[in-house]
């Protein structure tokens, strides 16, 4: 009997955990944008959003980035995928990795790696012009668009390619022999069949494009979306506007809820389970259509993780204060150990303190789940929906204005970016366990109770180990998240509490590339030795990164 | 005396009704088998007798105690899973020992008793290697041994071979009848394949719809069914359309028939003209001939109705075109009838 209320005491904690960290802060969030100024209520924060020219240019500007965004992945992440899965691409693995590198690489430092080589006096731009070529400056919208293409490009490459590589060549043979020629095969054999691939990683590059922050901030000269909005609205430094910067993230959950459901709406019948019996061959390319695929995918591969490389670089660069000398030094690293190993360490304990807290409460969670289904399993899988659309921006304000006053303060204190780093990531591993719980087939519990095990110790001795290598592996991808997680911590921290990529970003915008380029460069050696663990774990599952 | 019983078995699951009043006894060393088709209740009968779903009502008992009040994990019931339930985690030997562990056996006698049972089921020379990459043949086997070694008072066998090869199927259940008599324990095996079940059982239970069509040996089942549901499930079956050429037939024959009687045949009890057969002639049209290689099917129109006639060892030169003119065989011993119901009737023959 001990078990039934175990379970029922983890229901109602999960119920408890999600009205605190979820309900309660986006119900603030939802009730601050509903008051004036003078704590009436009314909608006039919402006449001010869409009367005043200001807002609505950043909303428009937000739909204009995240559709970009959204196309530019597209269409640099399908050519890869494309290319990587159906051709013989020498290094291929490696062209995967880069894209992976992209993808860990820390925010903002792409950004502002783009404007070291192409900004007003960039490295390129000025080589450019000394043999004759001028070129625009990066900043603008261009500079935002060709960030985010090549910033979320892998999310399209990874889920693309993985759907590619399990594409039954067997159906498009069968259309060869019924005489489509090539390009009406693909459009309609494999473009069908790799389309809930297609829209979830274009979902994700979109999702991830409305929230940004960073890079419109540094490279938007003045371009403002709604997420910067937001951030100006709740930081400013005279005449701080809550109530605003509420309403802008009300209007931000609900740009990207549209699009989750919408993709859900488009994908919904596209489920396919192709059976692996006859596996894709890739195909060894000739003459120039070889060289054009390499040059593809080494050009979209090496630009993607070019902002890390830059970096990496400029790290070892000696430097005399905030500018950068002839000649290689590790300056850089020292400033870091004798200034800011406060910042190493809390970024360490933080990431620490929420993946532990993810990896037990996330597992408990994800097997109530898979095996109580009594519950309202889909009521609970609705709700850890929230998470995943909100942006990290709107966290951090939901957080400020749940936790600030009342009954619980939290604000200015570790516990607010642990707790908000947690619930943003929770859903994943809720969702990993569940459904790795959901593929163990329950005849092997059965067998172990059939030996004379009791059905606790057969879940411990049987279940337990086997989904194990998948926890770690997910806690490893989740200390990922949580170690380059910027926008909510930016608006929760304090001095004490500043993480590295805050600090990485105060340092951008002092012009200090120097640490800034070093502090990356530790968070993305941290990131890397967290991804290869993963691996190890799971195997070299890269679509586990998403 | 018998060994497992269950009385009055029902089991419902919201609005349906999994087993409706099942009774089965079965005996010291016997091979029992539930057959019948996906959905009669054969598992949810099994899964009942392990533990793993508790009756709604009825009583289980063995060897003269209740099982229901034992939980699951304290029956001593083995058990062997359709998708074999092999850890992957674990190692071919920890697998087999996975059972003596909670039953405190000392680690030599483990060592033994596991070396034992791998060899019965011939995989001792795989010992260490981890069962992910071994086929479903082997798994099987270890998942055969590994419900054995535990010396359990009753073995449960879930579909054992129905997601393996129809040659290994052969092969492997005439090997878990050679184990399962050397041992002599006490088995319940649930299978849909009757086939199987003819070759491997002591006794057969025919189930359809949660209720019992008919208990017997694979004898009584095959060659004596007691309802149409047995006589059409183990074996095929030849259904005389009733009417005027089929009341003369039996006339003929010297059979009477009722209002409501079913009159059946199975193929191979009858025969065509000239093949050894004595009964009387039915002439009728060839409407389709399958050559098998050691038997022959054929479907003959006649006015009784299409009959399919199985021909054993058909000679090479014997192929019969479809529209052919041939004549059929049929011994009044060979007729069957079933009544409204379906249950068997007296032939008064």
């Amino acid at each position: 009997m001990a078990r039934p209320n175990f379970w029922t005491l983890i229901a109602i904690f999960t119920w408890a955990l999600l009205i605190l960290l979820l309900f309660v802060p986006v119900g603030s969030v939802l009730t601050s944008s509903l008051y004036d100024r003078a704590g009436n209520f009314s909608l006039t924060n919402y006449i001010t959003f869409f009367s005043e020219p200001r807002f609505f240019t950043a909303f428009v500007n937000t739909l204009v980035v995240g559709a970009g965004g959204l196309f530019g992945a597209l269409l640099l992440g399908s050519i890869m995928a494309f290319c990587i899965t159906r051709f013989q691409i020498a290094g291929g693995k490696f062209a995967s990795l880069l894209a992976i590198l992209a993808l860990v690489s820390p925010p903002f430092i792409g950004a502002y790696s783009w404007i070291v080589l192409f900004g007003a006096g960039g490295l390129v731009r000025n080589l450019l012009r000394e043999v004759g070529i001028t070129m625009p400056p990066i900043y603008g919208l261009t500079g935002i668009l060709i960030v985010f293409s090549l910033k979320f490009y892998p999310y399209v490459y990874l889920l693309v390619s993985g759907a590619l590589a399990n594409v039954n060549r067997s159906l498009e043979e069968a259309a060869e022999g019924l005489g489509l020629t090539p390009w009406q095969r693909t459009m309609q054999i494999s473009f069908p069949l790799v389309f809930p691939a297609l829209s979830a990683g274009g979902l994700l590059a979109l999702i991830h494009a409305i929230a940004d922050f960073g890079t419109p901030r540094l490279l938007g000269r003045g371009y403002s979306t709604l997420a910067t909005e937001a951030y100006a609205a709740y930081s400013a430094e005279v005449g701080s506007n809550m109530s605003m910067g509420t309403t802008i993230s009300v209007i931000l959950i609900a740009v990207s809820m549209i699009f989750v459901l919408l993709q859900r709406y488009m994908s919904r019948r596209n489920v396919y389970h192709g059976n692996l019996i006859n596996k894709p061959a890739k195909i060894r390319l000739k003459g120039w259509r070889n060289v054009l695929a390499h040059v593809a995918v080494y050009f979209i591969a090496l630009c993607g993780a070019l902002p890390v490389i830059v970096s990496v670089i400029y790290s070892f660069r000696k430097t005399s204060g905030p500018v950068f000398k002839e000649g290689f030094a590790l300056q850089s690293y020292e400033r870091i150990i004798f200034n800011l190993g406060d910042v190493v360490r809390n970024s360490l304990s933080f990431s620490t303190a929420s993946v532990l807290l993810i990896i037990v409460i996330g597992t408990l969670i994800g097997t109530l789940v898979a095996r109580r289904t009594t519950i309202s399993t889909s009521l609970l899988d609705g709700a850890f929906m929230i998470p995943y659309v909100m942006p990290g921006i709107v966290i951090g304000i939901a957080y400020i204005a749940a936790f600030n006053t009342g009954p619980i303060v939290l604000t200015g204190t570790a516990a607010i970016i642990v707790l908000s780093i947690f619930i943003r990531r929770l859903p994943y591993t809720v969702r990993t366990t569940a459904s790795a719980l959901r593929q163990i087939s329950p005849s092997m519990e059965e067998a172990a109770v059939s030996l004379g095990y009791s059905p606790l110790r057969a879940f411990l001795r049987v279940t337990v180990p086997l989904i194990v290598p998948g926890i770690i592996a997910g806690g490893m991808l989740s200390f990922v998240t949580a170690i380059n997680e910027l926008s909510s911590s930016l608006v929760l921290y304090v001095g004490s509490t500043m993480t590295m990529p805050v600090r990485i970003y105060l340092l951008i915008l002092d012009g200090d590339f120097g640490v800034a380029a070093a502090l990356a460069t530790i968070l993305l050696a941290i990131s890397g030795l967290a991804v290869y663990i993963a691996f190890r774990f799971l195997g070299r599952n890269e679509q586990a990164l998403l | 005396m018998s060994y497992l019983t269950v009385h009055n078995a029902i089991k419902r699951f919201g609005d349906f009704q999994a087993l409706n009043d099942v009774s089965i006894e079965v005996k010291k060393g016997e091979f029992f088998t539930l057959l019948g088709p996906s959905g009669c209740g054969k598992t949810t009968l099994l899964r009942s007798i392990a533990g793993f779903n508790d009756l709604t009502s009825g009583a289980i008992t063995l060897d003269g105690t209740n099982l229901r009040a034992v939980p699951p994990h304290k029956r001593d019931i083995g058990m062997v899973f359709q998708d074999y339930a092999i850890f992957p985690h674990l190692s071919v030997f920890d697998n087999v020992a996975f059972g003596l562990k909670p039953r405190k056996v000392p680690a030599p006698e483990i060592k033994t008793r596991v070396m034992q049972a791998l060899s019965a089921v011939r995989l001792q020379s795989m010992a260490e290697r981890l069962p992910a990459a071994m086929s479903g043949g082997q798994q099987q086997r270890i998942g055969l041994a590994r419900a054995m070694v535990i010396n359990p008072r009753l073995l449960l066998m879930d579909e054992p071979l129905s997601n393996l090869d129809a040659k290994l199927r052969i092969e492997l259940r005439e090997e878990i009848r050679d184990i399962q008599k050397q041992v002599d324990i006490a088995t319940i095996y649930v299978t849909h394949d009757q086939e199987e079940a003819l070759a491997i059982s002591d006794r057969i239970c025919v189930m359809s719809n949660g209720r019992i069509e008919q208990i017997g040996t694979p004898q009584e089942i095959y060659g004596d069914p007691q309802t149409r549901f047995v006589a059409g499930f183990v074996g095929t079956l030849n259904t005389l359309e009733s009417g005027a050429a089929t009341d003369a037939l039996l006339g003929r024959l010297g059979l009477t028939s009722r209002a409501g009687l079913t009159w059946a045949v199975r193929p191979e009890n009858i025969g065509l003209a000239g093949s050894g057969f004595t009964g009387e002639q039915l002439s009728g049209t060839v409407k389709k001939f399958t050559y098998l290689g050691r038997e022959a099917h054929l479907l003959v129109t006649t006015e009784v109705g299409d009959l399919v006639v199985h021909v054993a060892n058909p000679s090479r030169s014997a192929i019969l075109e479809p529209g052919a003119a041939t004549t059929v065989v049929v011994p009044a011993e060979s007729l069957m009838a079933f009544d409204a119901d379906g249950r068997r009737a007296a032939t008064g023959g």
